[in-house]
């Protein structure tokens, strides 16, 4: 599990631990992944992020066009794999959460925990500089495609 | 709420002791339909009582009981009831302490039965 | 009879440290009057904790209360301070036989016996167990190992958590928070064992059981009842660290099984606290 900022980390783990989710990530909106946890070797982090934050905001204009108040959930329900992709507003800004989970848990609990996740984050930001967040955003990308590369040898 | 499913509801909800009942998808832990007092979250409830529901149907089909039809959970402060229907959905109720449980338990029964 | 038990509650009033206790028990027991037989054995227990004679005492008492899972713990503690006290042996022998272990209960009552040869029903005891077979002139065996569990070891202490209880080794289940079976057993339809099987989900099934209690602000959890179409089972957790399942014919008193799981428990934590 990595956070670009530690007060992410502890919100995180109990979601994480709670709902049984195999993958989280957080991004802001402009696809920045914000934490991560999960085995995510598989995936092209910063595409699942940019495609993350574009569905949502696709929902939106869609929620726009018809008059009606914007999507937060969209959940996805494969046969042996489900998504949720979420949206929720933090001191931080608005920030994107995608949740990979199986069947050994339930959407209903996914939801449930994530809830209380978006709870505790707002709880625990800590004002701080937006500059100073955004430097720190790109560095860990870096870190984490290079830690990628050097495993899975992309 | 989904209304084809209030008056069911609101029959268990009438029973003494009862401090909501609800209709559940037992795959997805989603709110079907429901009727709460005040202070029962409902999503929580529903998430909950379909998870204990897969855990204990699990347990229950190892063990040779086969798919349980009734599931009683006893707490310090309350009960909570689960009557799995056959189409995918439970009926879900939580009771305060000291409730006529068997009663309780038969109007469960009988009322899954109706399910559809 | 009622004057002795008259005459010795008096020499009890007029002297609780004495050892009449013993006697005094021992005709309140054979009078039927449980009830004083057991505060009596209790108060000299308190007063002689370790006298073999006052936990033998005690053991007969809780026997005649069918807490036979208390009793043999009794039982266990006078071998422990006097391992040749024939009482204990034939009390020990009398609960493995009724637990359906005839091995056990054979090694017990042939030590008794030859402790106490004059006893014609001890040997008459043994030679019933032994179902008709040639037992005396064979050589008093060492002790047989602890009943054998099919699959995995149970860990902890040596012995059966439920011995004595009604359906130990078919309908009591008791496991670590790890899913390893720690005692008991469990038969599932056709008479397969199903022990280990159950075992793997039982811990993680009562887990969920007291965060559903937790996250719906219900309190401590009590038990999980799970009602089939033919068995029901109970599960709760005796200790922090372990969970036991009971299961009990659909027939039977819904009442019962809840009842019968908090028996079970309790024999549990006995025989963990014996373990640790």
């Amino acid at each position: 599990m990595r956070a670009i900022e530690p007060w992410v980390l502890g919100p995180l783990r109990t979601f994480v631990a709670e709902s049984s989710a195999r993958i989280a990530l957080l991004m802001t909106t402009s696809g920045q992944v914000v934490a991560q946890h999960g085995f995510t070797g598989a995936l092209d982090l910063m595409a699942a992020a940019a495609l993350g934050s574009g569905i949502v905001a696709s929902g939106s204009e869609l929620a726009m066009e018809m008059d009606w108040p914007p999507f937060r959930v969209v959940a996805h329900q494969g046969e042996r794999q489900s998504h949720l992709l979420a949206w929720f507003d933090t001191p931080r800004g608005r920030w994107i959460a995608l949740i990979v989970f199986g069947n050994e848990t339930k959407l209903g609990l996914v939801q449930v925990f994530f809830d209380r996740m978006v709870d505790e984050l707002v709880s625990a930001a800590p004002p701080e500089a937006s500059q100073r967040r955004e430097v720190l955003a790109a560095d860990f990308e870096r870190e984490l495609n290079t830690s990628l590369r050097a495993l899975f040898g992309r | 709420m989904t209304t084809g499913y209030a008056p069911l509801l609101e029959s268990l909800t009438r029973l003494r002791g009862i401090r909501g009942a609800m209709v559940v998808s037992a795959e997805d832990g989603l709110v079907v339909a429901e009727s709460l007092m005040g202070g029962i979250k409902g999503p929580s409830l529903a998430a909950m009582a379909a998870s204990l529901t897969s855990r204990a149907s699990e347990l229950a089909v190892k063990a040779g009981l086969g798919a349980p039809r009734f599931l009683h959970l006893q707490a310090a402060d309350g009960s909570l009831l689960v009557a799995p229907a056959s189409s995918d959905l439970v009926l879900v109720a939580v009771a305060a302490r000291d409730v006529p449980l068997g009663l309780l338990r038969l109007e469960m029964l009988r009322m899954a039965e109706r399910l559809v | 009879m009622t004057e002795d038990i008259r005459a010795l509650s008096a020499q009890f009033a007029a002297d609780p440290s004495s050892l009449v206790f013993l006697r005094l028990g021992e005709a309140l027991r054979h009078r039927g009057q449980a009830e004083a037989a057991l505060k009596v054995a209790l108060a000299g227990l308190s007063r002689y904790p370790h006298l073999p004679d006052a936990h033998d005492l005690y053991a007969r008492v809780l026997a005649d209360r069918q807490d036979y899972a208390t009793a043999f713990d009794e039982w266990d503690t006078v071998l422990r301070l006097s391992p040749h006290h024939v009482g204990a042996h034939k009390g020990i022998g009398f609960l493995y036989y009724r637990a359906g272990e005839p091995e056990q209960a054979l090694y017990h009552l042939r030590i008794a016996a030859e402790l106490d040869p004059a006893d014609a029903g001890l040997r008459t005891a043994v030679e019933r167990v032994a179902g008709g077979r040639e037992i005396w002139e064979t050589p008093l065996p060492e002790a047989p190992p602890p009943p054998k569990v099919e699959s995995t070891a149970p860990v902890g202490g040596a012995g059966d958590p439920f011995v004595g209880l009604e359906g130990a080794h078919e309908r009591l289940l008791l496991v670590d928070q790890d899913g390893l079976r720690l005692g008991g057993g469990l038969v599932g339809p056709g008479g397969r064992d199903v022990s280990d099987v159950v075992a793997a989900v039982l811990a993680s099934t009562t887990r969920e059981a007291g965060r559903a209690a937790r996250l719906l602000e219900m309190g401590e959890w009590n038990h999980l009842t799970v009602e089939g179409a033919e068995v029901g089972a109970c599960l709760l957790n005796p200790t922090a660290d372990t969970s036991l399942l009971a299961t009990m014919g659909a027939g039977l008193p819904a009442g019962q099984l809840a009842y019968f799981a908090e028996r079970a428990a309790k024999a549990a934590r006995g025989w963990l606290e014996r373990a640790r």
